[in-house]
This record gives structure tokens, C-alpha cells and sequence, in this order.
């Protein structure tokens, strides 16, 4: 048994592998079955691998045979293994909700590249969290990358390449700067592994260590999706398949924030109080544009991937919070906002894949991505309108989910160190929950925009008043237990509170009780619960429950239809108003006259446009300086055979000339 | 007394007494506007009427509609037992200030969503504009909550009561207090945010909400009002330390005069409204460490 | 200060509000639905606090502007517990003014059968009652009764105030 257990690791990244050989096998269906069902075991056989390290925190685990170690350079150790816990959990579900999902989109797309890709996109996640080295590291992170990249592209159109393309830009330049950052520290010798790093970088000078963490900041930050390096993802996510975007935003954006934790907890030294507040303050602005632009956004899938970038924006604040206590001497803010941290990062996964695999549900259904032609979905899939309505409310951060408790234990900390001396860090801590609290809610606002637009009152187009395409029992299962989980990981915070603390820090508090505050999940779930029983059994004794009739909506005498209820665009309405410093919309009216010989008579079409200011103000003129850049150094180009060799010369002259 | 008794003979008042304040508040209005007014307790008798009415329901509705009712008025009982708010040894210790704004939040939630399952543009403007002031609130909410919390040194009520924390306790609790009203003022649909009684549709918050509503689901849903409004007016009266009947009349007094003296204002406003909740609120939490 | 004259016109001023008395115990006679009248009202404890939807059927806004009226300080409505809401659904009683207009009548009955039951439907005004002047008219259906079955008739063009009051008093119970 403990062979066997010894090699659980192994066993679950053998199985990925021959996950995606097996997908390659054919164009039939059993391919696909298969490939998912190796998926399958491989999430299975990872999870009981993470509960082994978690459970007995002096474990390690390794890859070998018969008690030899191969590869001692990847190794799973507690705080790896709380993350490749997600992982192996969402490939499973994912790999579950794959095998019908994919077999009603087999003309769109290629099935055996797709499960192949997904398998190597899998294997690269789990690399990079049982790697101890930066080689390794590296490549599984680019594993990773280009494997989603390939991924985004799945459907061939016009706009998947052009988000894929961005995509691949982004990415490699993250990895750029993290390669560079690695070589900086590692002074060169790359087979170093984090050990022998975190000692090398224990002795660096100050300036090395700011300009690494400025690289890993920008290399982790953009895979991350903090703004402003968040360009690629409101347009990633939603082109990819939608396992693959629950994939991507769920766990790949937990990967990133692994490996920024790694750096910092056990590579670089204790960060000062500039760069934590750097990082705090990215965090703010990005949960403030994250949550913005999911309030005003019409896009299904985009709203997700925005929500996405509000929930890494609070996670970063966390984190911020937690460095800039520990740079002040807090040591009790310091790991309870760090524990918060990972807490809110694993509920934001399970719900996030949740939201993802449910939307897959859903576009297929409505055979659009436009909030504005869905509607009523509730009535013709009600099953699955619960569940996903739970994952919504666990996404709004409301009790009794998990991500209301991350947030409470963050506040909880925050005001037990309100009273500290100095007054700076009051001011600091003041802003940071006055803008979290507005993040909060914000995000109810999204989320409830969300689930009511697309799922109550009259459908709005045609495709959404007769659904064909219902969820199936497997897919609808998948999403169920995420939803399930969101509910749990609530109730029972206090355990994996303390079981994350026990992993992560060094040296773990016993118990997570915040001052004189303890948190009590179970029984608020249970008094609300109770509550509304109460008032059911109440109403039926009261009054007379067949009392009743059903009749159309008031409509104020005059028939009414589905186009005079509120839309998505009319539902944000408000906060587009009062955002309008910070939201720049652009309104088109376009006025046409119907008959050519009387221009009174016009239709109007009026459009509103949502622009993203990081993309007009940022992206496109700098991409336009490169061009310009570019186009000035073509001119070197000139064709002229002796000029090229005058160049060689010169060059040569120069090299001799440093060497001497 | 075991805590027990005492949570369950406090939702009983509580209870009892809600439909009360809300006839007090009609009633004194009525008599500020040199009308005679109905009496206070005949909204005992608008409740039980509404309850024995028919259900009428829309067809274009979805299984969110009918739950809706169940929950605010759940969550209103919830508050009612859980808070210590008559007997400041009562209520549930676990229920904190952070869980009470989320608690309300989640009411909120199931309002709005029980607005736009009608299918009506009423419906969605209301639901649009109450989830707006819900979403600018909550800044305001969590620093005025924070404030108390910080000047009692823990954020639950039976602490904050029980140490005897009153708006003197701190000069910074004033501006807090301030906050505070505004906040209640928001969240229970009064002036100047929201009129209760009208019946232009683009004027309204909350009501546009409940349009849809009938017989008992109406009856619950306008019985959960009361019932929030008279636990905040309890929160306030026990912040400046009246007792039960006191708070409740002086309170109901001071919400008729206050409504009859200012006009609602108009939606688009609403920033200014928020703004200077939020910076009283943000005074009051920055004031408390400097002074 | 203003408010304190205010004040103390409100509370120490002369009582404006018209004595109750002078609406009860007239012996004018109602055309009303006699004994299903009395079972609705008994079901709806009495009467004490009914809610009212008002409709305009096509009126000529003299019956609208008297049932505002209602609302003041001098004659004051809710002093009996009746009161005016925003939506059929939420209402037990259901004010029909003026003939009903072609163009109204599916808006009338549909103010109808959004009404829970049990509702009282109230025809103010001679339009209302039995069609008044418009009568014949090619653009009106006619009185209220054609369209959804009518509870009590209060005739007047318009009809004051003191008559609706009257008229209400009869029908529901005395001293509520």
C-alpha cells in the first residue's frame, strides 16, 4: 500500500500523458470517452495525492519506482499540494462534463486535437506545482501557455485568433520576464532549484532583488490577469471552449498566483513595504476595473472572465495586505490575511469553473454568447437554473458560501489592527476596505444581472423560447458538485482555514480564531434555513394555499411582449451613469429614412459600445510606437550588399574590442 | 434568563410590534399633514385582509417568484431573533456586523430577483435601481459597522451593547450615527431615496418591485418591510440608549417628521446621497484614531 | 421660526377634518349586489382596511379629480381605513370611472382579473353607473356592469366627495 501510495504522483501525471496519447487515436467517439476517462482517473489519482500531503504535513511526495526517486526535482510538497488539489479536481469534472459536451460540437471542433491539447495543458499545470526548480518550472509553464494557446484557437474563427494571438503575446512576454527574473537571481547557473535559490537570493544586493520582483510581478501578474497586463483575458476566455475556459480561469489564474507565492514565501526574502503596497494597490485597481466592467458588460462569457479579474484583484489585496503586515512587524495580519488569501483563491476556483462549465450549458442552448437573447432559461431548465443559481450567489460573495468567509476573516483581521501605532497603516488598511467594500458590492450587482437577465422572465429571442438542447445528466452532475462544494467549503471554513495554514506557513497558528471573533459558519446556515422553514410552515397555516390563480403580468391594461422588459444594457444602466468618469462608452446613433423622398420618416438604430481605456490609452499606442520603431530600423535593410559587410566589420572590430 | 427564552420572547415582540411602527409612522405623517389619519394599529388589519386574499400569479414567472416571499421574510425573522436588540444579552453572538450586512444583502438579492422574474419594465427599473443603491451602500455599511466595531473592540452587537457603547461614547460616533441614519434610510425605501406610497411607477424603488405580488406573498412581503425597519430602529435607539417603547415611538416620530419635511430625491442623484453617507462614515472611522 | 408656527397650526389650530358623523347614518339608498356584497366584506374582516385601484374608463377626469379630492385634509379617507395603491393586484376594491370607452374596455377588464378575489368593484359617476350621456355612443361599451360584474353604484356627475363617502359608509361597517 504505501508503493502504491508512494506513487500516487507519478501514477496521476502517467495517466494525463496517456490521456493525451490515447485522444489522438482516432476521429471516433470511444477516442474521446477514452482520452477523457484517463483524464478522469488522473484527477482522481491527484486528488488522493494532495490529501496525502495535506493530511500528514511532513510528506513529501515524489516521482519514483520501487522507492527510487527519478526526477528529485519534482516533488509535491504541502503547499503545492493544496493547489494541485484544484487542479486534479476541476480536470475531473471537467474531463465528466466533456464527454457529452464535446460530442454535440464534434463539427466544430477538431476532437482529437482538442482532448490531446487539453491533456498536455493539464499535464503542464501539474509540472509546474510538483516542480522545485526553475528549469522545470519553466517548462511547464510553457507547457501551459502554448498549449491554451492552441486551445483558444479551437474553433478557427476570425475572433478566436485574434484573442489567441494576443494571448500568445501576452503570455510569452510573462514568461520572458520571468526567465530573465529566475537567471537574475540564480546569477546565471540555471540548474539551480528554489533551495539553492532562496539561499543565493538571500545575499543579493537590494537593486537585483526590486528588479526581480518587478519582473515576477509583471511575468505572474499578467498570466494572472491583474490590470493592466489584463488585456488578454477578457478576450481569451470566452473564445475558448467553455471546459477549457473553466480550466483556464479557474486554475490556470491559481497556477500563476502559486508561483508568485512560491517566489515570495519561499524564494525571495521578506518584500518591504513599497513593493507590497505595489502590489496592494494593483490589487485594488484591478478588483475596481474587474467589477466595473462585469456590471456593464452584455457578454455572457466576458462578464465571467471580468469577474475573474475583479476575484484575482481581491486575492493580490489580500496578498498585499499580508506583505505590507509583515514588513510592519503584524505578524497575526500578516498570516491570517495570507491563509484568507488562499482560502478566497480556492473558493473562487471551484465557483469560477462552476459559473464556466454552466455557461458552456447555456450557450449551447441559446446558440449565442448575448445576454440580450437569453431569458426564461429558468422555466424550460429548472434543475439546472438552481444549481447555477447557487454558484451565482456563492459568486456574489454572500453568506453562506465560501467566499463571504475568506471576506470576513479578511475584514475580521483588518479591524483588529485598525488600533495599531502607527497611523500610516491605519490609513492604508482604512482604504483598502472602504474599496473592497464597494468591490463587494459591485460583484452582488454583476452576478444578479447575470442569473436574472439569462434566466428569468420572457425569453428574448427565438432560440431562447424553445430549447432543443437540455443538459445532460453528466454535465449537469459536474456542475452540481461544484455547487456543492461552494456550499461546503463555506461550512466547513474553519477546517480548511487551519488545514491551509498548517501547508502554507512556516509556522501555522493553532486554530483561526481572529481576536475574540470566531467564525461559526454552520450555524448561520443552519438559523437561515430554519428561518425560512418556519415562515413556510407559517403561510400554510395561515391562509389557504390552493387560493390561488395564474394570470398574466400586470401590463397596466396593454398587451405587452417580451421586448418591454428590462435588458442587460437597461438592468447596468445605473451604475454606467455613475461610473461614467471611469466607463467610457461610445454611443452611435444611426438615423435612416425610410422612404428616399421623405427624410422625416427615419429609423434609428442606436448602439452603445463599451471601450476598454487600457486597450485605447495603453496597448494601442504602444503597439503603434513598436511598429513606428520597427519601420525605423527596417531602413538598415537597404539591400546593399557591401553596407551588410561594412556592418560585419565594424561588428567584429567591436567584438575584438570588449574581449581585450 | 437562558438565551433560549430570551431570543424567542424578543422575536415575539419584535414580531408583534413591527406592523405597529409602520402604522405609528402613517399615522404621525398623516397628523403632520393636519389629517386625521387611520389608526395605528389598522395595519394589523391591512395584513390580515391582504393574507386571506387570492394568489394571483403571473404566468411568465419561474420557481424563483415563489420562493421569493419565503426568503425575505425568513431572513427578516432571522434578523429579528438573532439580533440583541430588546434584550441586550439576547440574540445569537455568532451573527456579527459583517454577517448582518451580508445577511441583508442576500435579502436584497432575492427582492430584486423577485421583481425582474415579472417580466415587466416596472419590475426591472425597480430591481435595477434598488440593486444600484444596495451595490453604493455597502461601502457605507461595512466603515459605519467597522467604526462601532472599533470604538467596542469586537464587531458583534452583544459586545458593542453590552460594553454600553452610545453615540457619546466617542465624539467620532456623531458623524458615524449620521452615517448610520442614512444608511437605515436607504435600506428600508424612505425618503429622501425612495417614497413608499406612491403610485408613479418611475418614481418608485421598492414598491416597482412588489407590483407583481399578491394575497400572502404580498401580506409577507410588506410584513418583512416593517419587521427590517423596526430591528434598525431598535439598532439606533439602542445606539443612543432609549429603551424599547421609547425608541419606537420617538423613532417613528422622528422618520414622519423627517419625511415630511424633505422631498424624494430624484434617482440620478443618488451619488451626492452616497457620497456623503460614505465620507461621513469614512470621517467618523479616520476621526476615531486621531482623536 | 416658520416650523414652530407650523406646529402649532397642525396641533393647536382649528380641526379642519370633517366629523366623521357626517358621513354615517344617512338613509340614502345605494344601488348595491345586496347579500354577495355582504359575504365579500364579511370575508374581508368587515371592511375595516380596504385598498383601492382607481381606473379610468374614459372619463371626463370629474369623478378623477373628486376621488383625489378624497385625499385631503378636509375629507381624509384614511381615517376609515380605505386607501388609495399602485396596482390592481395589491387592491380590494376597484373604482370604475367614466363609460367605458372601445378603446378601454380590455384594459378595464384586464384591471379586473389581475384583482385578487374577493374585489369590490365600485362604479363612481353617472358614466360609470348607466353609460350617462354617452349612452348610445358608437365609441363606448357602456355602463361598467357590461364590461365586469359591479358591486355598488354611486351616480353623480360627478359624484362629491361626501357622496362617495356616504355611499362607502352604507356598504362597509359603521364605526370602523
Amino acid at each position: 500500500m504505501s508503493l502504491f501510495s508512494q506513487n500516487l504522483l507519478f501514477a496521476s501525471l502517467l495517466f494525463t500523458l496517456f490521456s493525451g496519447i490515447c485522444a489522438l487515436g482516432g476521429r471516433s467517439l470511444v477516442f474521446h470517452k477514452l482520452s477523457q476517462g484517463l483524464l478522469l482517473v488522473s484527477g482522481v489519482l491527484g486528488m488522493l495525492a494532495s490529501f496525502k500531503v495535506l493530511l500528514a504535513p511532513q510528506t513529501v511526495l515524489y516521482f519514483g519506482l520501487a522507492s527510487s526517486e527519478f526526477f528529485p526535482v519534482f516533488q509535491l510538497d504541502p503547499y503545492g499540494a493544496v493547489f494541485f488539489l484544484l487542479i486534479s479536481l476541476v480536470s475531473f469534472l471537467s474531463a465528466l462534463y466533456a464527454v457529452p459536451y464535446l460530442a454535440s460540437y464534434q463539427e466544430t471542433y477538431h476532437l482529437q486535437s482538442l482532448n490531446a491539447l487539453v491533456a498536455t495543458f493539464v499535464l503542464g499545470m501539474q509540472l509546474v506545482v510538483v516542480s522545485q526548480s526553475p528549469m522545470a518550472f519553466m517548462l511547464g509553464w510553457e507547457t501551459m501557455s502554448l498549449a491554451s494557446f492552441f486551445l483558444v484557437v479551437s474553433d478557427r474563427s476570425h475572433e478566436s485568433v485574434k484573442a489567441a494571438l494576443l494571448y500568445l503575446v501576452m503570455t510569452h512576454l510573462g514568461a520572458g520576464a520571468l526567465l530573465i527574473g529566475f537567471l537574475l537571481l540564480a546569477q546565471g547557473f540555471f540548474f539551480a532549484d528554489f533551495e539553492q535559490l532562496a539561499a543565493l537570493a538571500a545575499s543579493a544586493p537590494l537593486w537585483i532583488l526590486s528588479v526581480c520582483f518587478g519582473l515576477f510581478f509583471f511575468g505572474f501578474g499578467s498570466k494572472a490577469g491583474l490590470v493592466p497586463f489584463h488585456v488578454w483575458l477578457p478576450e481569451a476566455h470566452p473564445a475558448a471552449p467553455s471546459h477549457i475556459s473553466a480550466l483556464m480561469s479557474g486554475i490556470m489564474l491559481k497556477v500563476a498566483l502559486y508561483g508568485f507565492l512560491r517566489v515570495l514565501l519561499f524564494i525571495l526574502p521578506p518584500i518591504g513595504a513599497t513593493a507590497s503596497l505595489f502590489i496592494l494597490g494593483f490589487g485594488l485597481l484591478s478588483a475596481l476595473y474587474g467589477v466595473l466592467y462585469a456590471v456593464v458588460e452584455r457578454d455572457f462569457k466576458r462578464t465571467l472572465a471580468f469577474s475573474s479579474i475583479e476575484n484575482i484583484g481581491l486575492i493580490f489585496t489580500m496578498l498585499g495586505v499580508a506583505f505590507f503586515a509583515q514588513s510592519q512587524g503584524l505578524e497575526g495580519l500578516y498570516q491570517t490575511a495570507l491563509i484568507a488569501a488562499i482560502f478566497f483563491a480556492i473558493a473562487h476556483a471551484i465557483f469560477k469553473s462552476g459559473l464556466f462549465l454552466a455557461s458552456g450549458l447555456i450557450v449551447r442552448a441559446v446558440h449565442s454568447r448575448d445576454l440580450e437573447k437569453m431569458g426564461g432559461l429558468a422555466r424550460q431548465m429548472p434543475l439546472f437554473s438552481m444549481v447555477f443559481f447557487v454558484l451565482c450567489l456563492a459568486a456574489a460573495s454572500l453568506p453562506p458560501f465560501a467566499p463571504f468567509f475568506g471576506e470576513w476573516i479578511f475584514f475580521q483581521s483588518i479591524l483588529q489592527n485598525f488600533s495599531s501605532q502607527n497611523l500610516f497603516v491605519t490609513i492604508v488598511l482604512i482604504l483598502t476596505f472602504a474599496v473592497i467594500a464597494l468591490v463587494g458590492g459591485l460583484a452582488i450587482f454583476a452576478m444578479v444581472k447575470l442569473f436574472a437577465i439569462s434566466m428569468l422572465a420572457e425569453p428574448r429571442s427565438e432560440a431562447a423560447r424553445e430549447v432543443h438542447e437540455k443538459p445532460r445528466a453528466g454535465e449537469l452532475f459536474s456542475v452540481a458538485i461544484l455547487a456543492f462544494l461552494a456550499l461546503g467549503l463555506g461550512l466547513y471554513a474553519p477546517t480548511v482555514l487551519s488545514l491551509i495554514g498548517a501547508s502554507v506557513l512556516v509556522s501555522s497558528p493553532a486554530e483561526i480564531t481572529v481576536g475574540s471573533a470566531t467564525i461559526q459558519p454552520s450555524l448561520i446556515f443552519w438559523l437561515l434555513l430554519g428561518c425560512v422553514f418556519v415562515v413556510w410552515i407559517l403561510r400554510r397555516i395561515f391562509s389557504r394555499t390552493a387560493h390561488e390563480r395564474i394570470y398574466h403580468g400586470w401590463d397596466c391594461g396593454q398587451p405587452i411582449d417580451a421586448s418591454m422588459e428590462y435588458t442587460a444594457t437597461a438592468f447596468s444602466a445605473p451604475i454606467r451613469f455613475f461610473f461614467r468618469l471611469i466607463l467610457k462608452t461610445k454611443k452611435t446613433l444611426v438615423a435612416q429614412p425610410v422612404v428616399a423622398t421623405n427624410p422625416w420618416i427615419t429609423t434609428r438604430t442606436a448602439t452603445v459600445d463599451l471601450r476598454s481605456i487600457w486597450m485605447d490609452y495603453g496597448y494601442v499606442p504602444l503597439g503603434r510606437f513598436i511598429i513606428e520603431m520597427a519601420e525605423q530600423v527596417k531602413k538598415i535593410q537597404s539591400g546593399n550588399i557591401r553596407f551588410y559587410l561594412l556592418l560585419m566589420f565594424l561588428t567584429l572590430i567591436l567584438t575584438i574590442w570588449v574581449a581585450l | 434568563m437562558s438565551l433560549t427564552i430570551a431570543v424567542f420572547i424578543q422575536g415575539i415582540v419584535v414580531l408583534a410590534l413591527a406592523p405597529l411602527v409602520t402604522g405609528l409612522v402613517r399615522w404621525f405623517k398623516a397628523r403632520l399633514q393636519g389629517r386625521h389619519g387611520a389608526a395605528p394599529w389598522l395595519v394589523y388589519f391591512t395584513l390580515l385582509t391582504t393574507l386571506k386574499k387570492e394568489n394571483v400569479i403571473s404566468e411568465s414567472r419561474s420557481w424563483v417568484f415563489r420562493c421569493v416571499p419565503f426568503v425575505v421574510l425568513g431572513i427578516a425573522l432571522f434578523l429579528s431573533l438573532t439580533l440583541p436588540i430588546v434584550f441586550p444579552s439576547g440574540g445569537i453572538p455568532q451573527v456579527d456586523l459583517f454577517v448582518l450586512a451580508g445577511v441583508l444583502a442576500l435579502s436584497s438579492v432575492f427582492l430584486v430577483l423577485g421583481g425582474l422574474d415579472a417580466a415587466t419594465a416596472f419590475g426591472g427599473m425597480g430591481a435595477s435601481r434598488e440593486m444600484t443603491i444596495a451595490a453604493l451602500i455597502e461601502p457605507t455599511t461595512l466603515i459605519t459597522f467597522a467604526t462601532f466595531a472599533s470604538v467596542a473592540g469586537s464587531s458583534s452587537l452583544q459586545d458593542i451593547f453590552g460594553n454600553g457603547i452610545t453615540v457619546i461614547s466617542h465624539p467620532a460616533l456623531l458623524l458615524s450615527f449620521v452615517a448610520l441614519v442614512l444608511i437605515v434610510l436607504a435600506e428600508n425605501a424612505r425618503y429622501p431615496v425612495d417614497n413608499p406610497a406612491t403610485h408613479l411607477e418611475l418614481t418608485m424603488v421598492h414598491e416597482a418591485m412588489v407590483l407583481e405580488y399578491s394575497g400572502p406573498y404580498l401580506a409577507m412581503l410588506e410584513y418583512a418591510s416593517s419587521i427590517k425597519l423596526t430591528v434598525f430602529l431598535l439598532i439606533l435607539g439602542n445606539l443612543v440608549g432609549a429603551g424599547l417603547l421609547t425608541t419606537v415611538v420617538i423613532g417613528s416620530f422622528a422618520l414622519a417628521l423627517f419625511e415630511s419635511t424633505i422631498a424624494k430625491m430624484r434617482f440620478f442623484r443618488m451619488q451626492e446621497y452616497m457620497s456623503i453617507a460614505f465620507f461621513l462614515a469614512l470621517a467618523g472611522l479616520i476621526l476615531i484614531f486621531i482623536i | 421660526m416658520y416650523i414652530l408656527k407650523l406646529l402649532q397650526t397642525l396641533f393647536l389650530g382649528p380641526r379642519i377634518t370633517e366629523r366623521k358623523a357626517q358621513f354615517l347614518g344617512k338613509d340614502v339608498e345605494f344601488e348595491s349586489a345586496g347579500q354577495e356584497l355582504k359575504q365579500m366584506i364579511s370575508s374581508l374582516y368587515g371592511g375595516r382596511s380596504l385598498r383601492i385601484r382607481a381606473v379610468d374608463g374614459g372619463s371626463t377626469n370629474a369623478e378623477e379629480i373628486e376621488l383625489t379630492a378624497l385625499s385631503n385634509a378636509y375629507y381624509d379617507i384614511e381615517r376609515f381605513g380605505l386607501s388609495f395603491v399602485a396596482s390592481p393586484r395589491h387592491a380590494d376594491m376597484l373604482f370604475v370611472t367614466g363609460p367605458i370607452t372601445r378603446n378601454l374596455e380590455r384594459a378595464v377588464r384586464s384591471t379586473y382579473e389581475a384583482a385578487p378575489q374577493p374585489c369590490i368593484v365600485v362604479a363612481v359617476g353617472d358614466g360609470a353607473c348607466t353609460g350617462g350621456i354617452w349612452k348610445d355612443s358608437y365609441a363606448v361599451v357602456g355602463a361598467v356592469e357590461h364590461v365586469i360584474p359591479v358591486h355598488l353604484k354611486i351616480p353623480g356627475d360627478p359624484p362629491s366627495p361626501t357622496d362617495i363617502l356616504v355611499a362607502l359608509m352604507s356598504i362597509l361597517k359603521k364605526n370602523p
